[in-house]
């Protein structure tokens, strides 16, 4: 589903050469959920950003579901994001001036679904994270978990093959956290491939696959068995 | 998707009220002020009689001396009006001359007062197609027969008989009796391409007189009268002189006919060479209405330095609203980061954020109707009632559409700047940071 072969990606100043990612290889088989882990300036960021096509590799091969996305063009990277993939960011990202129905409604605007069709798959998006009800509010009169799962609702309306998630919970305290780390559970329990970046190994294990990144490079890869730990949690 | 855009546009906005209404005001400040001189320009500049201004052209004979370094005369003499009118050789054609008079009304609690009349020979009123609200124009058996009649505007006829039908009833112009048989309706042609040596907007005459009355009855020339040759004393001695008075005009419907006019002209002024006249290479023209109006160059030059002025007002607004458009756009990094990351590309971001720079353009555009109304209230305060064109100047469909779109347009070329600087953020950046 995701194929990263010897990818790199550095980034130049008029000074400087920073090398983010170097000779990174990654797999990711369809309804894993892997977490990525590592220090401040490790890569993660990097690596999620060219996962998501919203950056461009300096070399290297990436295979998004068997395509090569390489050499794409930048319309042609954006319809692949919109269909393929969703993304949950650690400070929400939503349109302030948008209500919760409009924010949801964003990505289904860029792939021409009819009203109708919207309208509905909305309602169940929103209906999925409990915030139905709420549709007609903007943003900022939820509180930040609520936010959290608006955008949820907002990546998962496509249907995305999988969802990038970079530090989800970042923003959230831990009971709030945890909420969120169960709806991501179940969203991945019903099919859908989750890669998320994170800081907290605690989340990390709760993953079946996490990868720790260090300089650029996959540094230790470890299998967890996260049935156990979702359980005690 | 368009008004998805427009949507978010508005929300944008109220997102930034002040930001916002700050480029609205800079647009609407520099469109409004164009659109005044655009206007002035567009009623000093339209074509008076669109649909036969091709067929309708000025006569004019260069009949200085080749040592005279002066511009060709715009007029004709006594001596070549009459020649040609006698030729008869165009399918219509009219020889006129604006005079003034004093007409003394039959009501005896009006005072007599002067009042600006035009000579004419019948075909005057057919060729430039002058309204008639009561009666007919004289024919040309009046011109031959000297008949005292006389064709009232419509004003002069609200004044003299309250506005009823006063065909048939008589005024006393320059103590001499004229039987009214016509009135016609408001006729100001813009500009009064027929006479610009009285001022091409200046208002039209009052009374018509058949064109033979004008020398028997010594009526005062208005406009100007330029002389190539030293004049002879007595009213026969300016009749024969080489200056020019009178205004000739011809309808000529085809090209064949234009030709075989100027031929024409252009043999008889051979013809006036055995007399001693016309001592220069030929230099004879037919200009039509426009190409007249150009000759003339009826626009003043305050239009075009006002005209300079006012583009260059809109520049500057313009460059305020770039520098704005920018700072608008840049501001939104983050949301158009969003959007990329949710399957916007670079070409419906633009799209986007054009529909969102011709919606301040819009709002610019419609307060700008505002400042140029203002502003055109203002100019008709300046160039007062005497000048017919102020009935004219006026936000008309076509100025106000003008206005909008062009407030529209030149709002989204500011934009391009900024629009093509926001479509091309990293998204990358402003997702992390936002």
């Amino acid at each position: 589903m995701l194929e990263m072969t010897h990818v790199s990606k550095s980034f130049r100043t008029e000074l400087v050469e920073t090398r983010a990612l170097d000779d990174f290889s990654l797999t990711v088989g369809a309804g894993e959920f892997v977490t990525i882990t590592g220090p401040s300036g490790c890569g993660k960021t990097t690596f999620l950003n060219l996962a998501g096509l919203l950056e461009t590799l300096s070399s290297g091969k990436y295979f998004l579901d068997g395509i090569d996305v390489s050499e794409l063009k930048d319309y042609q990277r954006a319809k692949l994001r919109n269909q393929k993939i969703g993304f949950i960011f650690q400070s929400f990202n939503l349109m302030p001036d948008l209500n919760l129905f409009d924010n949801i409604d964003v990505p289904l605007r860029y792939r021409g679904v009819k009203a109708s069709e919207r309208r509905d798959r909305i309602e169940q998006a929103l209906d999925s994270v409990g915030l139905l009800s709420r549709k007609k509010h903007v943003p900022s009169q939820l509180s930040g978990g609520q936010q959290q799962r608006v955008a949820i609702a907002r990546a998962l309306v496509g249907n995305p093959l999988f969802l990038l998630a970079d530090e989800p919970t970042g923003n959230l305290d831990s009971h709030t956290a945890l909420g969120v780390m169960e709806l991501l559970h179940e969203i991945n329990d019903s099919g859908t491939t989750i890669v998320m970046v994170t800081h907290d190994q605690e989340l990390a294990t709760r993953s079946q696959r996490n990868i720790h990144i260090l300089d650029g490079r996959i540094n230790s890869e470890e299998i967890n068995d996260p049935t156990q730990k979702r359980t005690a949690a | 998707m368009f008004f998805y855009y427009l949507r978010l546009s508005a929300l944008s906005y109220k997102r930034n009220p002040i930001l916002s209404s700050l480029m609205v005001l800079a647009v609407s400040v520099g469109i409004g002020a164009y659109m005044v001189i655009f206007t002035l320009n567009y009623v000093m500049g339209g074509d008076p009689i669109p649909h036969k201004s091709d067929q309708l052209f000025h006569v004019q004979m260069d009949i200085g001396s080749p040592g005279q370094d002066r511009d060709m005369p715009r007029q004709l003499s006594y001596l070549d009006a009459t020649a040609l009118f006698e030729a008869n050789q165009a399918s219509r054609e009219t020889m006129t001359s604006k005079f003034a008079a004093v007409l003394e009304p039959a009501n005896a609690e009006i005072k007599p007062f002067t009042i600006d009349g035009r000579g004419a020979t019948a075909d005057f009123f057919t060729m430039f197609e002058i309204p008639f609200i009561y009666g007919n124009a004289w024919g040309s058996d009046a011109d031959k027969n000297v008949e005292q009649v006389v064709v009232l505007s419509k004003e002069i006829n609200e004044r003299l008989f309250g506005g009823e039908n006063s065909v048939g009833r008589s005024i006393t112009l320059q103590e001499n009796q004229f039987q009214v048989i016509g009135v016609i309706d408001v006729w100001n042609p813009m500009p009064k391409f027929y006479d610009v040596n009285n001022g091409a907007f200046n208002k039209g005459e009052e009374v018509f007189i058949p064109w033979a009355l004008v020398v028997p009855l010594k009526l005062s020339r208005s406009g100007n009268t330029n002389c190539f040759k030293a004049v002879e004393e007595g009213v026969q001695g300016f009749l024969n002189s080489e200056c020019v008075w009178i205004q000739y005009w011809v309808e000529l419907t085809n090209s064949n006919e234009e030709a075989d006019y100027l031929n024409f002209v252009n043999s008889y002024a051979q013809e006036q060479k055995k007399f001693g006249r016309f001592e220069k290479e030929l230099n004879n023209n037919l200009l039509d209405v426009n190409e007249w109006m150009i000759e003339q160059q009826v626009m003043p030059d305050e239009t075009r330095i006002l005209s300079v002025l006012a583009s260059m007002l809109l520049a500057v607004c313009l460059l305020n609203t770039i520098g704005l458009l920018l700072s608008k756009f840049l501001g939104k990094s983050g949301e158009i980061g969003v959007r990329q990351a949710l399957g916007a590309h670079k070409g419906s971001l633009f799209i986007q954020h054009v529909i969102e720079a011709g919606f301040i353009g819009l709002i610019g555009g419609l307060l700008g109707l505002g400042v140029a109304a203002i502003g055109l209230e203002g100019i008709k305060v300046l160039l007062g009632e005497d000048m017919m064109m102020t009935q004219w100047i006026q936000l008309d469909t076509t100025v106000a559409s003008v206005t909008i779109g062009l407030a529209i347009a030149s709002t989204i070329v500011a934009g391009m700047y900024p629009i093509w600087r926001a479509c091309n953020i990293n998204p990358a950046i402003h997702l992390k940071t936002q």
